[in-house]
């Protein structure tokens, strides 16, 4: 793998090219200065450390708030939001949700996370749904 | 291996420099923990398959293999136990020439019949057997009960009542799926899901299943009538004669066999009106296969059990053997069903819907249907604890390999969680009590016979202990065990007392829950106000920024009212 001041581009993590998520794993992760998404080998031990099985909730859900956040702005508005749902769903067109249904859903979604009624979701809102899913720590994980 | 104290001690002895001592302190430290930690790592069994399941299926379809693991666990425990206890001394006492005997299997020390009632020296046999078992029933159900009330806790009380809802859906993206495929589909899926939450059903589809619903419903209690007048005809048939001929033992057969057959076919039919009926979450859709599934395990089983209690001791000698062979050819031939079920059902389903009929698609892994088969084994090992272990192996390697090669992921992903709770409750209540309470039965009521069981001579089981207590009472100094039993295990009044106490326990607890509710409704609430208050202020407060610099001569007074203001915002964000 190289020396520890070698980088590791986004190509390279060829078994994740499957991941939707697979650039804002490398976005969140990253800390080179160029922000292309290069990772150093203690940015991949902390990517590992992250969704391993030790990891507690607090910081799982932590770093699926950054995830998800493609804006990078602290806090899940409507846009983050959409561009989350487009990811998870299909990209052919029959597999995407209309704009009436992405309204609802979106709505939807707020009205049961967004607690002080502010329009978006931030880190404290998003830890207490977290919280309230038995799934999320055996399903926010990657073994090697 | 030294103790750390000797290791440090021999260290030191060592003619060598500070420093290269302490480097080989830290070495060797290391190495034990690599060794401890290899080891560990050994003992997670399946570790690599495991993975590879999940990579491709997903973790609601993991979630059958770790209750098989777990299973498997309690199972080597019982195994541990009871061989301990029973099988070990009975081993030593009479040597191996019981194994090595006569042809006839039910001569073996695996075998309930053959086990002698004498005491062997200081080692009564007789009591051995009752208390193992006694106990091993009663950590089994500590043990389930306990497995119980943390996963209802973690994934009930704890969790959104709200089973289809959006976010949970998005939140729980399954990271561990590396499959290409399977991550397409997956994605096809979620968008489907997402949709039918959110669009209603239309009116008119309602009618129609409703009339489906009702017919097919109709056609269970049909069904469930049929198998019991078979059962009960092929019941009546296969009699036990003493005459040992070959058509006589073929006669022994006919009944596992036609319970296995039930046991596949029926659950099969389950499944094909499930695909005809339309329900509103995956979720209910799983519960009422299930429900018809365990009720249709729980019939053969009581029809099997009632027929064994009621009809076989009065036929005559030994049905303590008769029993246990009936047992073991039931148990034989559910595990020949099961791997043909696997390898030949699902492949010849898995040809016919890829070559021969192509819309039919690849047949879904039923979690469903195979934990419940799983849980029905389980079940007949509570009755006759020996040959579980080899199968439960077997099985789940034949399971696994029919699994990838056959078929492809479930089509809607359920609360893999919950699931596992209701495994567990499942494999609990009616299952684990029931068997609970056939072998509290025989303990109790029925009399064992006289020439084979480890309870001959006896008027039932239970005055093995009788026996013992009499005994006691002429030794000194074990008064307090007489005392205890006369007093406490005899006694209604103590029982009566506790269940008082557990009642009453229950009701304050249920009394404090409904009083949390309430406080969390009411913080959320006071959430939202403050919310609202926090922008009203900010809107004040902007309004007064605006107008400051036209009003020059009421400055002072307006710089009062904004820095209340502002002190009253600041203290409400902290």
């Amino acid at each position: 793998m190289g020396t520890t001041a070698s980088q590791l581009s986004k190509e390279s993590l060829s078994e994740y090219q499957s991941n939707p998520f697979k650039e804002r794993i490398c976005q969140v992760f990253s800390t080179s200065e160029q922000k292309d998404g290069s990772l150093t080998f203690e940015d991949f031990l902390d990517l590992l450390s992250a969704f391993s099985d030790s990891a507690t909730l607090e910081i799982k859900s932590h770093y699926a708030f950054r995830i998800f956040d493609f804006d990078d702005d602290g806090t899940l508005d409507c846009a983050d939001l959409e561009k989350l749902v487009n990811c998870l769903t299909g990209e052919t067109n029959d597999a995407k949700l209309s704009s009436t249904e992405m309204k609802q859903l979106i709505s939807n979604i707020l009205e049961e996370s967004d607690i002080d009624k502010d329009g978006t979701v931030n880190l404290s809102e998003f830890q207490h749904v977290i919280s309230r899913s038995p799934d999320f720590v055996s399903s926010f994980k990657i073994v090697l | 291996a030294l103790s750390t104290r000797d290791r440090i001690q021999a260290i030191r002895d060592l003619p060598m420099s500070f420093k290269e001592k302490k480097h080989i302190r830290w070495v060797s430290h290391k190495q034990i923990k690599m060794i401890r930690k290899s080891f560990s790592q050994t003992l997670k069994l399946w570790q690599g398959a495991m993975k590879s399941i999940g990579g491709k299926f997903g973790t609601s379809v993991l979630t059958y293999f770790v209750f098989l693991k777990w299973l498997l666990m309690f199972n080597i425990f019982s195994f541990l136990v009871n061989f301990g206890f029973v099988t070990i001394p009975l081993l030593v006492y009479k040597g191996l020439e019981i194994l090595t005997g006569a042809g006839y299997f039910k001569y073996t020390v695996m075998y309930y019949g053959s086990y002698s009632n004498e005491s062997l020296v200081g080692y009564n046999m007789q009591l051995a057997y009752f208390f193992t078992i006694a106990v091993y029933m009663v950590l089994c159900g500590i043990s389930l009960i306990f497995s119980m009330a943390v996963n209802f806790k973690d994934n009930y009380v704890l969790a959104d009542s709200a089973s289809n809802s959006a976010w949970q859906l998005l939140c729980t993206w399954d990271f561990s799926v590396t499959n290409e495929k399977a991550v397409k589909q997956r994605r096809n899926n979620l968008c489907v899901q997402l949709k039918e939450s959110l669009s209603e059903m239309a009116q008119q589809d309602l009618v129609i299943y409703q009339q489906c619903r009702v017919f097919i419903f109709s056609l269970h209690t049909v069904f469930i009538i049929i198998h019991y007048l078979y059962l009960f005809y092929v019941l009546q048939q296969a009699t036990e004669n003493d005459n040992w001929s070959l058509l006589e033992e073929a006669k022994t057969l006919l009944v596992p066999f036609v319970v296995s057959l039930i046991n596949l076919v029926i659950p099969l039919f389950y499944s094909l009106f499930n695909k005809f009926e339309h329900y509103s979450t995956h979720r209910k859709q799983i519960y009422a296969l299930l429900i018809r599934n365990v009720f249709l395990k729980m019939s053969i089983l009581s029809v099997l059990c009632y027929y064994w209690m009621s009809k076989v001791p009065a036929k005559g000698s030994g049905w303590e053997s008769m029993v246990g062979q009936s047992l073991y050819r039931l148990v034989l031939f559910d595990f020949l069903f099961l791997m043909l079920g696997s390898f030949f059902g699902e492949f010849l389903s898995n040809v016919i819907g890829t070559k021969l009929i192509p819309r039919m698609g690849v047949p879904e892994f039923d979690v469903a249907r195979n934990v419940l088969e799983l849980i029905y084994s389980q079940t007949l090992a509570w009755y006759e604890p020996y040959e579980r272990y080899i199968r439960h192996f077997i099985s789940s390697s034949s399971v696994s390999v029919s699994l990838t090669h056959n078929c492809q992921p479930p089509r809607r992903s359920g609360r893999a969680a919950q699931m596992q709770t209701i495994f567990i409750f499942l494999l609990f209540f009616p299952f684990f009590v029931g068997a609970l309470s056939i072998v509290a039965y025989t303990a109790w009521s029925l009399t064992p016979s006289k020439s084979c069981g480890p309870f001959r001579g006896l008027n039932n089981s239970f005055s093995a202990v009788d026996v013992w207590i009499g005994d006691l009472k002429n030794i000194t100094g074990s008064q307090w065990v007489v005392e205890i039993y006369n007093n406490v295990i005899r006694s209604e009044i103590f029982y009566f007392l506790i269940t008082l106490i557990i009642l009453v326990i229950i009701y304050i607890l249920w009394q404090v829950t409904n009083g949390r509710k309430e406080l969390i409704r009411r913080l959320r609430q006071q959430i939202v106000n403050e919310g609202k208050d926090k922008s009203f202020l900010l809107e004040r407060l902007q309004d007064l920024q605006k107008s400051i610099p036209n009003k020059n001569t009421k400055q002072k007074k307006q710089k009062g009212v904004c820095c209340e203001n502002y002190f009253m915002l600041t203290s409400l964000c902290m």
